[in-house]
């Protein structure tokens, strides 16, 4: 056992960490402090493809055909090898004739043990060739999707443009004044909707805030349809909520609806009032509620029911797996839109 | 009677463009339209009165609205540029210095205010901006 004696351990150590070295599965290289390999892991010469005999006792340069003789590689080794520097995480591109480059991210320290005469150094080389090459596709396929979002959005601004196109130019043409409003009424929700689509569109989260994007709407709402905002006002109360971009639109929708009808029924007269908007959730349970404190419900059953966005509001609360409310708020009106998930007793619901 | 600003509309899609030429004469100009960037160079070649033009950003043929309104402000710098686009953010450095941009959807108010502020006429002239 001429090698053994040469680095005077006790040959057992010795044994003990050339099997520990060859047998791991990390690709391994056990260096002296002339950059002399000592021993190498299997794993390390099959992924390299080297001759586990011929390792032992050659520079690193010379392993394989000199594809790891790179300066800069050499220079931080010796480095190491002097305790002057460490590698770490350094990243090199192995070259070799006839193969396709491997992007290798290398780890070399010198070993502290009893022995201070010698110096021993452990290079690990870890292949990232296959996950850099799967980042770039990530990357790829990231932009691609950015791409193609880019493209829906314009296609939808462009819908949204001819909708309000014909909306103000039948507007212009009409004769009545009462339709007119109607028009103008429909083309600023349309243009309403179209801030938050966009507000949507500018953030690349798939979460969205929902207190500034209610606060946007309604602000947006109130602009186009309160005559008068000195006399009537729209508070939004919500909590810190954050729901997906596509449970945002329609608690938009139904926001914009609710608040309508609010609108146009509960302040007849033009009375001063408000209107607020509350959105409270706890865990998987919400509740979204549009309270205004004007005239209330009428005793008729059909005035009861909020008019105008009725379907709209019950075709989405069913998508959202909730339930309408309507409720007397004295004075004025309240709909709540509350999904609720725990099981309630039937007699718990009968308000 | 002094004659009105003549401004360019430069939009792909026929509905949009029947509309935008009604904002812009109902705001008091003499609107003509362009159905793309070639289009809209031809028309500029042919006549010299042009004050501005508003333009669209997606368009089908050689050049978008971006490129046109570059090869506009190279070509002919005293006209004024507005440019329109269903994209939400555009780079304020891809545009021409100068130039307005707006996004789709745009609301006749809006466009009207812009095209009077840039052409320099005040707001309560003859035409009717309740709209």
């Amino acid at each position: 056992m001429k090698v053994l004696q040469s680095f005077h351990i006790e040959p057992a150590a010795l044994s003990l960490v050339l099997a520990v070295i060859v047998s791991s599965n990390e690709p391994l290289v056990l260096l002296d402090g002339n950059l002399k390999v000592i021993g190498a892991s299997n794993s390390f010469c099959s992924a390299f493809q080297i001759d586990p005999a011929t390792v032992s006792g050659k520079h690193i340069a010379e392993l394989g055909q000199g594809e790891w003789n790179v300066p800069q590689l050499i220079s931080l080794l010796e480095a190491t090898a002097s305790g002057a520097a460490e590698v770490h995480a350094y990243e090199f591109s192995l070259f070799r004739s006839g193969q396709d480059t491997r992007l290798l991210v290398l780890n070399a320290r010198r070993l502290v043990y009893d022995n201070k005469e010698q110096t021993r150094l452990l290079l690990g080389v870890a292949d990232v060739t296959a996950a850099r090459a799967n980042d770039k596709l990530k990357d790829r396929l990231l932009l691609e999707r950015s791409v193609l979002l880019q493209e829906v959005q314009h296609r939808v601004a462009n819908s949204l443009q001819i909708i309000a196109s014909i909306l103000m130019q039948s507007a212009r043409n009409v004769q009545s004044d009462e339709t007119r409003g109607h028009l103008k009424d429909a083309h600023g929700r349309l243009m309403s909707i179209a801030a938050v689509q966009r507000q949507l569109a500018a953030s690349s989260l798939t979460e969205v805030e929902l207190r500034s994007y209610f606060t946007q709407l309604c602000k947006s709402l109130g602009a186009s349809m309160i005559h008068d905002q000195k006399l009537l006002s729209i508070e939004v109360l919500v909590d810190e909520s954050c729901v997906a971009a596509d449970i945002s639109m329609s608690l938009g929708l139904i926001v914009t609806e609710l608040v309508i009808n609010a609108l146009k029924l509960a302040f007849p007269g033009h009375h001063g009032g408000k209107i607020v908007v509350t959105y409270k959730s706890d865990a998987e349970d919400w509740t979204l509620s549009v309270t205004d404190n004007g005239i209330g419900m009428q005793s008729g059953a059909d005035s009861a029911k909020p008019g105008l966005g009725t379907n709209i509001v019950e075709a989405l609360s069913k998508r959202l797996e909730a339930e309408v409310e309507v409720a007397n708020a004295n004075p004025g009106t309240s709909i709540h839109v509350a999904h609720i998930k725990r099981a309630i007793a039937p007699t718990a619901r009968a308000v | 009677m002094l004659k009105k600003p003549v401004i360019l509309v430069v939009e792909d899609h026929p509905l949009i463009r029947l509309s935008a030429l009604d904002i812009v004469n109902t705001a008091g100009f003499a609107g003509i339209g362009a159905e793309n960037a070639d289009d809209a160079i031809r028309i500029l070649e042919a006549r010299a009165d042009i004050r501005l033009v508003f333009t669209d950003v997606e368009m089908p043929g050689t050049m978008d609205g971006v490129k046109l309104a570059h090869y506009i402000r190279n070509r002919w710098p005293p006209v004024h540029l507005v440019i329109v686009s269903g994209k939400s953010v555009l780079a304020e450095s891809q545009l021409p210095v100068g130039s307005r941009f707006l996004s789709k959807p745009y609301s006749d108010s809006a466009i009207a205010a812009e095209l009077h502020r840039l052409l320099g006429i005040s707001t309560d002239g003859a035409s009717d901006l309740s709209l």
